[in-house]
């Protein structure tokens, strides 16, 4: 199936790979994926921050609907995840969905997102996994 | 003024043999048949997964040119879950402002066509494509992620939660247009197979094809079988991770306010709310203060917004959960529900005597949330 854009990949790979997050001047809070204005206050003057890479697990699902090109890797672990200057949803990976609680911190990783069968398209992105102890 | 004169359901199903232009097809002519319309002036088409899994653009006049209407107006209305809400606002503002007089409104989608696989993919682009839709979120992953903090946050438990699907499924058995028409246990909500857990397959709605249609006039005449008095809505945040308060749906109470300060809304005695998931029938509850905020659920298990129960009656339809939900036409079917209870002709669990009602649609968790103010003209 060729559901990714490479155009629209490469467009977000900055943000993606680096968890950039806008910030607004005016009010001062923080969104991800960075938008063309404050979500908060409207604001357009926005400039980056670069995201903590670790974080708190909110809540998190464990996903057994998984779509086509993602159904050998059901069930998908879904997290709520809390950086403190913002949240965002993502994956949570390398843990047994019956090991995960909520409250754990988890930490940033590179990974793969998606292969298009379609275009060829490797899609990469963060996940979050567990923060391992010593 | 605008009042319904004509309402038309085709019942939700897996209807492998009837194309969208037919189950489009069926409804209108049942709408039109009752309002003994002779012509419209516009035709407003709810759709929303058809533009990518017939796939078909420009899908109002298509299904226009389908029914045999040559020449006739169209414009098709996609907001996701919420465009069977949206396409009525549009008629309505179509009316109000003099451009017709008549407009037929048909909201229709196929979820049986393609392997479920390929359905949640394409659900999921219900969901903020640059933020939670980049991830593998399935059917229910966002709402699997707010029940669980849900639960948290009130001290609430799974067993509770399991009384909404029960009462749905309570309300759909005498409904003939419903899916799925038989009484089920919270204990079989919590044995069903997970979907995204803490939610089973059971807090979801089946996957079934449906087509509802209202025609909508300025003068009703002797023909009127309810009025809507006024159509509100706000946009939200694009994702939950942005929410201060995840448990409130933002833009629902936004729209809510926004309908009690323009129009006086009074008698309502039926709601049709927008339960995609156990979770969203829950929290919508709340946002639109039925019930106190953590505390809707256990108001669900002893028998609240239940026929005889305390609070208007929610769903009497048997909602998303069991009526089904074929995305954009959910909110037509919602409108004409509340619209028969408010004539007594609704041919399922009635509401008598009901003097006004609500419809509420919300795409995805908030996206967009739209309300619907209906009053009776008996």
């Amino acid at each position: 199936m060729d559901w990714w854009s490479p155009a629209r990949v490469w467009r977000s790979r900055v943000y993606r790979y680096r968890l950039i997050a806008g910030r607004c001047k005016s009010c001062g809070r923080a969104h991800y994926p960075p938008a063309n204005a404050c979500p908060y206050c409207g604001s357009r003057g926005l400039d980056n921050v670069e995201l903590p890479r670790v974080g708190r697990i909110l809540s998190y699902s464990i996903v057994y609907t998984t779509p086509f090109e993602d159904k050998d890797k059901s069930p998908v672990i879904l997290g709520l995840i809390d950086l403190g200057v913002t949240r965002l949803v993502a994956e949570i990976v390398d843990v047994k969905p019956e090991d995960v609680k909520m409250g754990d911190r988890v930490e940033a990783v590179f990974r793969r997102i998606s292969v298009d069968g379609g275009t060829g398209l490797i899609v990469y992105g963060i996940k979050f996994r567990p923060v391992r102890m010593g | 003024m605008v009042y319904i004169t004509g309402v038309g359901l085709v019942n939700v199903d897996r209807h492998y043999d009837k194309s969208v232009r037919k189950l489009a097809f069926e409804a209108s002519v049942a709408a039109l048949d009752s309002s003994m319309a002779e012509s419209i002036d516009f035709i407003v088409v709810a759709s929303s997964l058809s533009y990518l899994q017939e796939p078909q653009l420009d899908l109002a006049s298509y299904i226009a040119s389908s029914m045999g209407l040559r020449g006739v107006r169209s414009i098709a209305v996609e907001s996701g879950e919420a465009s069977g809400l949206a396409a009525v606002m549009t008629a309505k503002s179509l009316v109000d402002s003099g451009l017709a007089s008549r407009v037929l409104v048909v909201g229709v989608d196929k979820l049986s066509d393609h392997p479920s696989w390929r359905v949640y993919r394409n659900l999921s682009m219900l969901y903020d494509s640059e933020s939670d839709a980049f991830y593998s979120i399935g059917l229910g992953g966002v709402a699997g992620l707010l029940m669980r903090l849900y639960m948290d946050v009130y001290k609430v438990d799974r067993q509770t939660l399991a009384y909404w699907p029960a009462l749905m499924h309570s309300n759909a058995k005498a409904n003939p247009y419903a899916m799925l028409r038989f009484a089920i246990t919270p204990e079989k909500v919590l044995e069903a197979p997970p979907v995204a857990e803490p939610l089973t397959l059971l807090d979801t709605f089946p996957l079934g094809d449906g087509a509802a249609a209202i025609v909508v006039e300025g003068r009703a005449g002797g023909g009127a079988i309810a009025e809507i008095v006024a159509v509100e809505s706000s946009t939200g945040f694009q994702s939950i991770a942005l929410s201060d308060d995840p448990l409130k749906i933002e833009s629902l109470e936004t729209a809510y306010r926004r309908l009690v300060e323009r129009v006086d809304v009074k008698d309502v005695d039926v709601v049709e709310l927008h339960d995609s998931f156990t979770i969203t029938g829950i929290l919508e509850l709340e946002t639109l203060r039925l019930a106190e905020r953590g505390k809707a659920a256990e108001a669900v298990a002893q028998g609240n917004f239940s026929i005889g129960g305390e609070g208007p009656v929610v769903n009497p339809s048997g909602g998303l959960k069991a009526r089904g939900h074929p995305i954009g036409a959910t909110g037509v079917y919602q409108v004409a529900e509340i619209a028969l209870q408010l004539s007594g002709e609704f041919p399922g669990l009635r509401v008598e005597g009901a003097r006004g009602g609500l419809a509420v649609a919300v795409n995805a968790m908030g996206s967009s949330s739209y309300v619907a103010y209906l009053k009776a003209v008996r």
